[in-house]
């Protein structure tokens, strides 16, 4: 248990440097995150002059980030250049039409239709506030919110390349991620409470406007959603290659012997490396030390609950929403893996 | 962030993707070849936004309230605020201090502020590219598990046979054969070194993507000394005998006859036969 601690103590770390400074703010820490990791690195620069840079644990991370960014950066090109088309030429009442008029029915249908709108889960907060005031009932868009960063097809096609030749790990990543969708809509109709959003006051770049150039639309919701997701991609492979590079994969092991606990263990990793839905595959391919069970967790967690969501998901529907919310979520997301995992993997 | 700085952002990443990617062979230091083409159409597409970008600013710098110049402002939270910003700019409490500047950008607008964190890979690409991982990370990893192989081939009859580190690893535990018994043998891979008694490794590391999920396969070398870390080198030698032939217990081993440095190969990433640049 002394390696849990550390371990943890490690990836809390990372995530925790943002929260420190700018917590009460509404969007705290995006910038809290950019400006603490570029002090401390400037700082650690002038105390050790550049000898600290040719250390092979620093090369070593700086490959190791560059190349997690580098490979998720043609997915999470295609991704917001998809969303970006789709806010700029689909009609805006297309999906208030399409959708059920019983919430009951609209949660699985909705959380089916996170299918065809691939992006970042970054790219799908705003997207799911913009379908709540257009309409949507709130657990529809929910659990529209929930599966499109996980169950979208660039999403399952990375899974597959991630995991050559176990294609139930993909049919199990889609089917415990709408389950855990389908579940969270339904518990909102359930327990969910409107005064927990925030008044949704501020229109975003979704949907065509009158007057305005489609395409001007379309590239700058694209140049938008692209600067906004890569840096927390960026912020996210720092965190994910911190964590490749100082914990020796002998600690790993220690966890991948127990079942249960690895399970946990990497449902906590996904919400604390916060890996973009476009490159979580790829890391959880290098966790090779643990059971299926635990990846599909670590797959199906991270598009829903990590650190920069909860922090976007509070900026964009409320505090008092994004804890309740994640909190369920992890709790709900964990059990669909469990009991998925354990049927087909 | 500021438009300008948007569009200087979008232009460096795409230059620097495509200059790892298309320019030169950087790419493979950190992901697989095959992502080659998705990564040169990522940089023109990049490349391209960033042109856009920069080539309509001019038309949307001093916008009216209700012409076009709006959707300067429609990538910020504030949006409405700045449509009409003298209608609603005060009732929605949030657009009061922004004046008729909108169109230069709001740098609190909490959205694409963090996209700062783009420029650290940007620049690492076009000016300061991390190197390889090497034997820093081999020394620290889990040898990769080899997969179980039924039947085996006859050796081709050249001497030294080349075989991969994976190649030679399942001839030495999992061949009843024995073909590789008595065989001079030629292995290719980078020196890690071992830490006891002067012990040093053969070594490749693999990415089945990308260098964040490398695996390492290791093979130990037997020799009166050992050349320096990240080396790469064309070891000649035989199995060194340890355990029984064939079976599990057997070492990967060889005894070093032989060894020539080599430029890292092109294909230093994989468990192949070394195509070395020509």
């Amino acid at each position: 248990m002394k390696k849990t601690d550390e371990l943890v103590g490690v990836a809390d770390g990372v995530a925790a440097v943002p929260l420190g400074p700018s917590v009460h703010r509404i969007r705290p820490w995006p910038l809290g995150a950019a400006l603490a990791l570029t002090g401390a690195a400037t700082a650690l620069l002038l105390l050790t002059g550049t000898q600290w840079l040719s250390h092979p644990a620093v090369q070593a991370w700086r490959t190791v980030s560059l190349a997690i960014t580098v490979q998720a950066l043609p997915f999470l090109l295609l991704g917001t250049a998809l969303s970006g088309a789709i806010n700029a030429f689909v009609p805006a009442d297309l999906f208030t039409r399409v959708l059920p008029k019983r919430p009951a029915l609209a949660v699985p249908v909705a959380g089916a239709a996170g299918a065809i709108l691939p992006g970042c889960e970054c790219a799908s907060v705003p997207v799911a506030s913009s379908l709540i005031r257009r309409g949507v009932t709130p657990a529809a868009a929910f659990a529209f919110l929930l599966s499109a960063p996980a169950i979208n097809p660039v999403v399952l096609t990375a899974t597959a390349v991630a995991f050559p030749g176990s294609p139930a790990m993909v049919a199990a990543r889609l089917l415990a991620s709408l389950a855990t969708a389908a579940v969270m809509g339904w518990l909102w109709l359930w327990l969910g409470r409107e005064e927990w959003l925030r008044p949704l006051l501020r229109h975003r770049h979704t949907g065509h406007r009158h007057g305005h150039s489609r395409w001007t639309e379309f590239r700058l919701g694209f140049q938008h959603d692209f600067l906004h997701a890569g840096g927390f991609l960026v912020l996210g492979a720092m965190a994910a290659a911190t964590f490749n590079v100082t914990v020796p994969g002998s600690v790993l092991d220690t966890f991948s012997g127990s079942p249960w606990l690895s399970v946990l263990f990497l449902a906590g990793l996904a919400v604390l490396l916060a890996v973009c839905s476009e490159a979580d595959a790829f890391v959880a391919a290098s966790l090779t030390g643990f059971s299926p069970t635990a990846r599909l967790a670590f797959l199906v967690v991270g598009p829903m609950v990590d650190l920069k969501l909860i922090a976007l998901q509070a900026g964009t529907f409320g505090r008092a929403f994004a804890w309740r919310f994640s909190t369920a979520t992890t709790v709900v997301a964990v059990a669909a893996s469990v009991l998925i995992g354990g049927a087909l993997l | 962030m500021r438009r300008p700085v948007q569009t200087l952002l979008l232009a460096l990443t795409g230059t620097g993707l495509l200059h790892v990617a298309l320019f030169t062979d950087i790419y493979l230091r950190y992901v697989k070849a095959g992502l080659r083409p998705l990564l040169i159409v990522s940089g023109a597409v990049l490349l391209l936004l960033g042109l856009a970008a920069a080539a309509t600013r001019g038309g949307g710098r001093h916008p009216s309230p209700d012409g076009p110049g709006h959707m300067h402002g429609s990538d910020s939270d504030h949006a409405d605020g700045q449509a009409r910003p003298h209608e609603h700019g005060h009732g929605l409490g949030h657009g009061h201090s922004h004046g008729y500047d909108h169109a230069h950008g709001h740098d609190h607008t909490g959205t694409p502020r963090v996209a700062w964190l783009l420029f650290v890979p940007a620049l690492s690409l076009l000016w300061y590219a991390p190197p390889a991982l090497g034997a820093y990370t081999a020394a620290r990893a889990n040898d990769k598990p080899v997969a179980v192989q039924k039947g085996f081939a006859p050796l081709p009859a050249t001497s030294p046979v080349p075989l991969t580190l994976t190649d030679f690893t399942k001839r030495v535990q999992q061949d009843r054969s024995r073909a590789v018994k008595g065989r001079s043998v030629r292995l290719t891979g980078f020196v890690t070194p071992g830490g006891e008694d002067g012990a040093w490794y053969l070594t490749r590391i693999i990415f089945s993507c990308c260098a964040a999920d490398s695996q390492t396969v290791k093979v130990r070398m037997y020799s009166t000394q050992t050349p320096p870390a990240d080396t790469w080198l064309a070891v000649t030698g035989t199995w060194h005998p340890r355990g029984t032939l064939g079976t599990r217990t057997a070492r990967a081993a060889l005894d070093v006859r032989d060894t020539r440095p080599i430029a890292r190969p092109v294909n230093a990433f994989t468990d192949d036969l070394p195509l070395t640049p020509s």
